[in-house]
């Protein structure tokens, strides 16, 4: 059974030592995200700050939630020691039975209830997480909800989302984003306000969901149940008909207001840089705050690898390239994305190489937005899940001017790349390089260099006996 | 006391003393507050003596790189919560 909420996964962190409670009092300002960074670097263990500065007891910040795989093996209720590649597979294998969600009538999101007069985000401790942000980020680890007026369609997207004033939140969901397309085509047109809910708090699937790219008209709570692998309880919105996860922590009502802004960001980013000024933002006016008793916060103290931004990509990303690529039907084992390449380096693994195919699933990556700028494209004898071969496989297989194939591709680059100039990023300009690791397909059989591994260059004979005997030879 | 606030530039040829701006800053006050965010009219210059009732104003690059020394302000004028301009330019994404 999945986690109803972050309480419980947290329980489920101390039974396996995945977690520290820390009592002492810290600074919301810097001091809980360089925390939260400094064990993410370390690849240590979540944080649950208990007590925030200039904040009553209880109101907490979690942070680092899913910030390992197998952290997320623990949410999906998996062996925290699950191999990454049995782990892809069992997601992928959920997410194609998507789970309608259910409407409650009760739930401890409305514990506490803030209207009218009394709202003001600033009764939270909101984090300043890096020096020299342009706010105090509320809204990091978030899902941000908005609904199509004309369908059932609801979409869930990750967006940040900083404190402006007592009641607006700004933030910067980027113009292709769904909330932005849904704002663009249907609210502005009929002039109204739309109505969205920020939640942070929310179980760490749903929170998962909300940062993958799903399509146009797909409901990413449907997706959040697939994983869960029961519906996800949603309840209404005390000011709209918006429904929100029923165990999320805090949930901020409001209205986005279509035409004003304000400044919003900057903010040191999934890139593990913070590498372009702060822009109009979008605005979240808030009408009501409902919260349990004992608020946290989530948040993700972003930058370099490895946090739960690069957990979230890493697995989302190479499950939507898959998808793609076996829908084109090329000859693919598995897609992965080394969580220390920020989202921006894929190696995808093949039945059958060859510049040819290399250049196929090339296209493929990029046929849509680019925010990758390196694909690695290995014969199947190489784990994609293991970057110590896939490392190998680059400086052995891959020929520097017969195996490197550079591609720009114009109006799809990713703004956020610390490599592109600002000129390449006004324009959209991005480029790939394709590392092309597997063997040219007319290389006679006989002719290829034979791999030197235990499992590659010994007998069958041999492998047995020194695997059986391995203790035996005095290895533990 | 002098208030203490801080700015993000976008471009630095937004800095210029001696005259009004128009600008956004946030509120360095400490507590539960701290960072609320204003849009004011104001006065800015790079040597305090200049502008004795003047505030303290931190400055900080687009990409949040603090300047060393900090400027004065002198506000002047409340913009309101918001700026009257859209977040995205609509009429571009419909078109797409
Ligand atoms: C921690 C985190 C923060 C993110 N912040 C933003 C953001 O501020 N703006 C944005 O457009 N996308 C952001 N993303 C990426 C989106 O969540 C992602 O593109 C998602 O597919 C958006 O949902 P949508 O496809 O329904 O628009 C973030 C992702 C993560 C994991
Ligand atoms: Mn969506």
């Amino acid at each position: 059974m999945a986690f109803k909420d972050n309480r419980q996964f947290i329980e489920a962190l101390e039974r396996t030592g995945d977690i520290v409670r820390i009592k002492q009092e810290v600074d919301w300002e810097l001091e809980a995200a360089a925390i939260a960074r400094r064990s993410n670097e370390m690849q240590g263990p979540a944080c649950l700050f208990e007590k925030i500065k200039d904040y009553p007891e209880g109101f907490g910040i979690f942070s680092g939630g899913i910030a390992s795989y197998r952290r997320l093996a623990i949410a999906l209720g998996l062996s925290p020691d699950i191999p990454v590649r049995d782990m892809f597979a069992e997601y992928e294998r959920r997410e194609q039975h998507p789970i309608k969600p259910v409407v409650v009538k009760d739930g401890p999101c409305k514990e506490n209830v803030m209207l009218g007069d009394d709202v003001d985000v600033f009764q939270f401790p909101a984090p300043l997480i890096h020096d020299g942000d342009g706010g105090r980020y509320l809204g990091t680890w978030d899902i941000v909800i908005n609904q199509d007026p004309d369908s059932d369609w609801t979409n869930w997207g990750t967006y940040r989302f900083m404190l402006h004033t007592r009641r607006a939140l700004v933030g910067q969901p980027l113009p292709l984003s769904h909330l932005a397309m849904l704002l663009t085509e249907k609210y502005v047109p009929a002039n109204k306000p739309m109505p969205v809910a920020v939640v942070t708090g929310a179980d760490q699937l749903s929170t998962l969901v909300g940062g993958a790219g799903y399509r146009i008209g797909e409901s990413e709570a449907d997706f959040a149940g697939a994983l869960a692998q029961e519906p996800i309880e949603l309840i209404k919105c005390e000011t709209s008909d918006l429904l929100v996860p029923a165990h999320a922590e805090i949930v901020i009502e409001g209205e986005v207001i279509p035409r004003v802004t304000q400044m919003e960001g900057p903010f040191g980013e999934y890139t593990g840089y913070r590498s372009r000024p702060g822009g109009d933002g979008v605005i979240c006016q808030v009408k009501a705050i409902t919260y349990r008793n004992s608020p946290m916060i989530t948040m993700v103290s972003l930058g370099t690898p490895i946090d739960e931004a690069g957990v979230s990509g890493g697995i989302t990303m190479a499950m939507a390239y898959k998808r793609r690529l076996k829908k084109l039907g090329l000859p693919i084992t598995d897609v992965s994305l080394p969580l220390e390449g920020a989202c921006h380096v894929v190696v995808v693994g093949v039945t059958k190489g060859g510049n040819e195919i290399a250049q196929q699933v090339r296209d493929a990556l990029t046929s849509r937005r680019v925010p990758i700028t390196k694909i690695i494209v290995v014969d199947q004898d190489i784990d994609v899940f293991n970057f110590g071969e896939v490392l190998h496989a680059v400086g052995t297989r891959c020929h520097s001017v017969r195996g490197v194939m550079i591609k720009e591709h114009p109006g799809r680059g990713n703004p956020l790349t610390p490599c592109y100039s600002t000129e390449e990023r006004a324009h959209g300009l991005g480029a790939t390089a394709l590392l092309d690791c597997t063997y040219p397909l007319d290389w006679p059989e006989n002719d290829l260099p034979v791999k030197s591994s235990f499992n590659t260059i010994y007998p069958e004979s041999i492998r047995q006996k020194v695997t059986e005997n391995w203790q035996r030879y005095g290895f533990k | 006391m002098k208030k203490e606030y801080v700015t993000w530039l976008v471009r630095d040829e937004q800095l210029m003393e001696e005259q009004e701006l128009e600008l956004t800053i946030r509120d360095l006050t400490p507590g539960r507050e701290k960072y609320t965010g204003l849009n004011v009219k104001a006065i800015l210059s790079s040597s305090p003596d200049k502008l004795p009732d003047g505030d303290i104003l931190w400055i900080r690059s687009g990409t949040g790189v603090l300047h060393p020394q900090p400027w004065a302000i002198k506000i002047t004028g409340d913009l309101g919560e918001f700026l009257s301009r859209s977040p995205f330019n609509y009429a571009d994404l419909l078109a797409k």
